[in-house]
């Protein structure tokens, strides 16, 4: 039973990757357009939403266990949070700055 | 503006792939089973760090 529910974490470690990567393509996409001063926002903006829900799926899958593998494995957990943090602030001033355009229009 | 403190994305990137090579790891290439955890978590930290400068650079950028 034991080596089972080792298994069970390695295996989330993986999915936290997994959302990771797919986070990873989503957000460098967004970031790509809103990097353009040409770029439209508004597609920045739905790229972001998709990147952010990957971060919180790959977040909130639980890691525990000792050792290295999990130590890994919440690091980039760590560093996953802090880019949701940055692109909902991101996403936020966007949309913030779409409605104030769409006001004055 | 500040530009001068983020490093290029390329720069980023060609690191990643030296990183990789002197792993002997392809970085397209599925990892042998064992070896995915340790690589790949890395790599995948290193990818997270580039999102934040990007970010970063970004923030307060209208």
């Amino acid at each position: 039973a034991t080596a089972d529910l080792g298994k069970d974490c390695e295996d989330n470690g993986e999915r936290v990757r997994n959302h990771h990567k797919q986070a990873f393509e989503y957000i460098s996409i967004a970031l790509r357009i809103d990097e353009d001063d040409k770029g439209h926002k508004e597609q920045a903006v739905q790229w972001y939403k998709k990147g952010i829900a990957e971060l919180e799926k790959g977040i909130a899958l639980p890691i525990t266990g000792e050792g290295e593998h999990y130590e890994r494995a919440k690091r980039l957990q760590a560093k996953m949070t802090t880019n949701l943090i940055m692109a909902k602030d991101r996403l936020k001033l966007l949309e913030k700055l779409r409605t104030c355009s769409n006001v004055s229009t | 503006s500040t530009t001068t403190l983020t490093t290029p994305q390329n720069e980023v990137e060609s690191l990643m792939h030296e990183m990789a090579d002197e792993a002997g790891l392809d970085l397209n290439m599925e990892l042998p089973q064992g070896q995915t955890g340790s690589v790949g978590t890395s790599v995948a930290s290193a990818e997270q760090d580039e999102l934040s400068q990007r970010l970063a650079k970004l923030r307060d950028q209208v």
